[in-house]
């Protein structure tokens, strides 16, 4: 996806990879800060989600995540990044007032809620160190930005899908960080009060905003089933902040949102 | 707000995500720089083959602002209901017209996921444009594909 030399320099980079069961795709602006290799840089941090992809996979009954699950094999077994995230997922149940509980899901502990975001977060990383200025890493929804977007703003404009109106954005927020959203409108009704097979009917979209993707993610996921209480333990945790949509349309926000 | 279930079977599978972050940085961008009839001949090596296609000598010389209409296909991409590829029409900068290319879908329920999915996402893309937002969060599956596929096709026309 280098760009020709006619207009190298000008429009921003993009690149999208179907990984994790959906599509990560990046994109870098223009700026003095985007080095000549930046699609080897991608093309790196696209290898390192599929190797993440293929640890944490629950799709695949022999990946290590799935041999843990199972009791197959234990934690000092697993790669390294399976005990980072466990931990990640202790801080992020803490953090969430329980509402995020990757072991009380059915089929043992699943931290897939948190998986996405921390993997999308670990690629954007990888961008940073090699030496890109400013990017935008959207994991199907769950995106992180670093830099700026260009023309000197130091904010990216973030919208928030509607949750009934696909032709339209409920807000759009102002962000520096990460921005995850969970609904209940993709893929189904996936999330589950902690502890039952019940699907959540508290929030009809819930998104967190803060500097980590991984907790992030897994606070929206906890925000989506947890809705007003969990939103009130979000607003307790420092750099981040929830946005909720409840099911009757109305909406609350801790005060770190900044709407655009 | 009560959700029917027509709205959210389309809302499941017309989920949204890149859509917005890909054109709007069309219509961000600036003005002019890529409103000349460009060859569109290359496509995103990353994305797969995009095929490009000339613009059309007819449309070439409608008159209009930012002008000449100029029409790319993007690649065919694979996503959870089948394969799908767009046809993006341009003028300058702005998208005019998103038409599916191509589909093919793995069984009845796919084909009729994607009639709901598709007409959505279309004028999503459409509408994407006057919304003046880099990404947005919140998403699912045809998306991708139909972002993936779109991307392909502004890359063969040389917008970003």
């Amino acid at each position: 996806m280098r760009c020709t030399s006619a207009d190298r320099g000008r429009p921003a980079l993009t690149r999208a990879e179907p990984v994790m069961g959906t599509v990560v795709s990046f994109l870098v602006p223009d700026g003095a800060g985007r080095p000549d290799d930046v699609s080897a840089v991608l093309g790196t941090a696209c290898t390192e989600l599929h190797r993440i992809d293929a640890i944490f996979t629950t799709w695949d009954g022999a990946s290590p995540l799935s041999l843990l699950r199972r009791g197959e094999a234990a934690l000092a077994d697993m790669p390294p990044e399976v005990a980072e995230v466990l931990s990640l997922c202790r801080a992020a149940r803490r953090a969430s007032g329980g509402w995020f509980d990757p072991w009380a899901m059915p089929g043992g502990v699943d931290p897939t809620g948190l998986v996405k975001g921390w993997a999308v977060e670990r690629a954007a990383k990888l961008l940073h160190q090699a030496g890109v200025a400013a990017a935008m890493v959207n994991g199907g929804g769950d995106l992180t930005v670093f830099g700026s977007p260009g023309l000197g703003q130091p904010h990216w404009r973030i919208g928030i899908r509607h949750p009934w109106r696909p032709d339209a954005l409920a807000a759009v927020l102002l962000a520096t960080g990460a921005v995850a959203t969970s609904a209940g409108y993709e893929r189904g009704c996936h999330l589950i009060y902690p502890g039952t097979t019940a699907p959540s009917s508290r929030a009809a979209s819930a998104t967190v905003t803060g500097p980590s993707l991984a907790v992030a993610d897994a606070l929206a996921t906890a925000l989506a089933v947890g809705g007003d209480e969990a939103l009130a333990a979000i607003g307790e945790v420092e750099g981040y902040a929830g946005y909720l949509i409840r099911p009757d349309g109305t909406e609350a926000s801790t005060p770190g949102i900044v709407f655009g | 707000m009560k959700v029917s279930p027509g709205l959210l079977a389309g809302a499941t599978a017309a989920g949204f995500a890149g859509v917005l972050a890909l054109h709007t940085m069309a219509a961000l961008g600036p003005p002019g720089r890529n409103g000349g009839v460009m060859p569109a001949t290359s496509a995103s090596p990353a994305a797969g083959a995009g095929a490009a296609r000339p613009p059309r000598p007819g449309a070439a010389r409608l008159p209009g602002v930012g002008g000449p209409l100029r029409t790319a296909t993007g690649t065919s991409v694979q996503f959870a209901y089948g394969t799908l590829a767009v046809r993006v029409t341009v003028r300058g900068r702005r998208i005019t017209n998103v038409t599916v290319a191509s589909l093919q879908t793995l069984e009845p329920t796919s084909q009729m996921i994607s009639d709901q999915a598709i007409p959505v996402l279309r004028s999503e893309v459409l509408a994407a444009q006057s919304a003046n937002v880099q990404g947005v969060s919140g998403a699912s599956y045809t998306t991708s594909a139909y972002v993936q596929s779109v991307q392909a096709a502004l890359d063969a026309l040389h917008i970003r």
